[in-house]
């Protein structure tokens, strides 16, 4: 199960499980984004090189304008994944 | 245990839920089983990525004893060896940085051994991870 939406303050949330069968699901939804926006990772349990595949996609996009991606809540294993793909060079990032 | 899965993105969350039943028995810690998690999703990946045409299932085996070993086997397929180093330049900027190469890199720094056979059209690839990590 994997989902991702806007709370109230605009922050966006995922929950559960982005794996590659649920990569279409989240490129399509961070492909409308078009400014700085904060990833809430709080009830993200895991991702794989498919999640981090939407994540620099987007990043690299938003760099073109001058904004960025912020990921927040990070739980420990996703940050070491991050940390293994070099992620913390380029998005920040904050653990959980 | 040894289960076969359609070769299909559509089959991983069965192969976690048959994976996660497996390692929670066994007393694997979290540490492990994320990491044990994120290698099979990706050598599973790359298995119906890079051979569309290869028509049978994918056999899988998960055992846990004093560390876990997972088997992935695959049959008709071409020879693929994931464990041929793959590096990835990690201090690399936004802007030189690509999507994509990051699964095989991934699974050579998360599992302590990663092993390929092949023979006869059949491709097997076993890794294992110390369950108390």
């Amino acid at each position: 199960m994997f989902d991702i939406d806007y709370d109230d303050e605009g922050k966006i949330v995922c929950t559960g499980r982005l794996d590659a069968a649920q990569c279409e699901k989240g490129q399509a939804f961070m492909d409308e984004i078009t400014e700085s926006s904060t990833l809430d990772f709080v009830q993200l349990d895991y991702i794989s090189s498919a999640g981090l595949g939407i994540l620099l996609k987007t990043q690299k996009r938003l760099a073109e304008s001058g904004a960025a991606l912020r990921i927040i809540n990070v739980n420990n294993h996703i940050y070491d994944v991050f940390h293994y793909s070099g992620f913390h060079a380029i998005f920040d990032i904050k653990a959980k | 245990m040894k289960r076969a899965f359609a070769r299909s993105n559509d089959s991983l969350t069965a192969i976690y839920e048959f994976a996660e039943e497996i390692l929670a028995a066994g007393n694997v810690t979290d540490a492990a089983r994320f990491a044990i998690h994120l290698a099979l999703e990706e050598l599973f990946v790359n298995m119906v990525k890079y051979n569309p045409d290869a028509k049978g299932d994918i056999d899988i085996e998960v055992t846990v004893e004093d560390k876990v070993t997972v088997t992935l086997t695959e049959y008709g397929v071409p020879e693929f060896d994931v464990t041929v180093p793959k590096e990835v330049d990690i201090d690399a900027t936004l802007e030189e940085r690509t999507p994509g190469g990051l699964g095989v890199y991934l699974i050579q720094n998360l599992t302590d051994s990663l092993d390929y056979e092949y023979g006869d059209g059949r491709s097997r690839v076993i890794f294992t991870k110390e369950s108390g990590i």
